[in-house]
């Protein structure tokens, strides 16, 4: 089932997760790399209307984190007036990779995606946030070779796991700080400098570049039929071979562990650091639309393995300690509250009575209070941790703890050496 | 269609000074570090006499009434 070789570091930069895909690969097929002359034929053109046909037709989801449908975010957009596209790849969660690997190995696809966009909703900037120099220079060096991409600007951002969201990021490009604004504004309303903006994550323009090429038809070859395609997926954590992995939409979970070496009995974490741990069926199809009828969700893509090894409370405490410490202070309720629950998570590793209980109430205050999802998503993470690891906790409370050490196989550092370890 | 109003907060100006609460605390109430918690139900017409006098008389102006049509009768959560 595993085909396509690793693909070589172009840039020579620090050490990056491998590369490999289940199945034929598509994102990560050669020719889309940002060296040779690009020699495909430009992406098709395609008019506003049959675009968001064809995108609805493959029902692509947005692949930040939200899976926001494309096509509904399409027809959001204003026709009569100065539209900008951004490009989100600041892809600020600490396990995540995918995005970089695709700007790095495969700009020519996000800047088709981009510019099938660009044309449909005639927009006349078009901008790639980027937080990563081998990504930027990929880009640079792709916007050089073909001669469609004038448009394309690309812009450095902040480096925060908060900075990272959409409209965190659209403030950061308008030289304002990378931070959510307090008051709800619609991108597709006011974005970049007041214009109206589309804001996608990098896959999801590598997925329009692909559904461009392809045609709806050759584009659903792969996937299953709920949903179509294929997804990048960044495994890490108590794996044999972590890495960023694009896999057809419905590959079931164990499949994807066993083909990266997960030992058996490894709990796991779907969605990163504000997703959830997965309990249910091992076998789930990785898919986004079945992962949410069933309460979980992909995010942008991660999937952390936990060994049987390390203290799993203790690791939760850890990422809660990391996650309050990114919080960027600008709301009380995510200012105070994130360091409160890290800190009740650390008692209850230090088997603390009223600890457990403590968490649960201040979990259930938390969520919808601040102007970005950092507190509802830390929220999730730990709330779901605590029903994963009930046996756990249960134990830290009656004996003082598990006499397992933290290994910190939940990784906190953004750059991949430490992850792979 | 009916209008729906709600309370709405600007997380990122309010200060926990906790007037509101003081103010509406049939709706408003606050958490253990005085940051207001409010329920999400729309208000009722009675009770959006006093969630403009809250919203008045934030000291950081980081209220808002906010007014939303709805296709639907609102369920209560």
């Amino acid at each position: 089932m595993t085909a396509a070789a690793t693909i070589p570091n172009p840039i020579g930069s620090p050490p990056e997760p491998a590369t490999w895909s289940l199945g034929p690969p598509r994102l990560l097929a050669a020719g889309y790399g940002p060296r040779r002359p690009y020699d495909r034929a430009s992406p098709r053109v395609l008019s506003r209307d049959q675009l968001t046909r064809d995108v609805a037709t493959v029902g692509l989801l947005g692949r930040g984190g939200a899976a926001f449908p494309v096509a509904a975010k399409l027809r959001a957009m204003p026709r009569r007036r100065a539209v900008t596209l951004v490009v989100n790849g600041s892809e600020s969660e600490p396990a995540s990779y995918k995005d970089r690997i695709l700007m790095r190995h495969s700009p020519h696809l996000v800047l088709d995606g981009a510019l099938v966009v660009a044309h449909a909703l005639r927009a006349r900037r078009v901008l790639v946030a980027v937080n990563d120099e081998p990504a930027a220079a990929a880009l640079h060096q792709a916007v050089g070779h073909r001669s469609d991409a004038r448009s394309v600007r690309i812009a450095g951002t902040g480096g925060r796991f908060v900075g990272g969201e959409a409209r965190a990021v659209l403030r950061a490009l308008g030289g304002g700080p990378a931070l959510a604004p307090g008051r709800r504004v619609l991108p597709s309303d006011r974005g970049y400098r007041g214009t109206p903006t589309f804001l996608s994550n990098v896959e999801t323009f590598a997925q329009i570049g692909l559904l461009a090429a392809l045609g709806p038809r050759a584009y659903a070859d792969t996937g299953i039929t709920d949903e179509p395609g294929t997804t990048l997926l960044t495994v890490t954590g108590a794996v044999g071979r972590p890495g960023v992995v694009e896999v057809p939409h419905g590959t079931p979970l164990s499949v994807l562990l066993c083909e990266v070496g997960a030992a058996p009995g490894a709990a796991i974490l779907l969605g990163g650091y504000h997703g959830a741990w997965w309990t249910g069926d091992p076998a789930v199809p990785l898919s986004r639309p079945i992962l949410q009828a069933a309460g979980a969700t992909l995010g942008a893509g991660v999937v952390c393995v936990l060994g049987p090894e390390t203290c799993p409370l203790a690791e939760l405490a850890r990422v809660a300690g990391y996650l309050a410490s990114e919080s960027a202070g600008q709301c009380g309720p995510c200012m105070f509250g994130l360091p409160t629950v890290a800190h009740d998570l650390q008692q209850l590793v230090g088997g603390h009575r009223s600890a457990a209980s403590d968490l649960r109430r201040r979990l259930a205050v938390v969520p919808g209070r601040g102007a970005c999802a950092h507190p509802d998503g830390t929220a999730r993470f730990v709330a779901s941790g605590l029903r994963a690891f009930a046996a756990d906790v249960e134990q830290h409370q009656m004996a003082g703890g598990c006499g397992r050490p933290l290994r910190g196989q939940l990784t906190v550092s953004p750059t991949w050496q430490e992850v792979a370890r | 269609m009916t209008r729906q109003r709600r309370i709405h907060v600007d997380w990122t100006r309010c200060d926990g000074h906790g007037l509101c609460a003081v103010l509406f605390p049939e709706v408003i109430g606050s958490d253990e570090w005085g940051f207001p918690v409010i329920d999400g139900r729309p208000l009722s017409p009675d009770e959006v006499i006093h969630a403009r006098r809250a919203v008045a008389s934030c000291p950081a102006l980081a209220l808002r009434l906010e007014t939303r049509s709805v296709k639907q009768p609102a369920r209560s959560r």
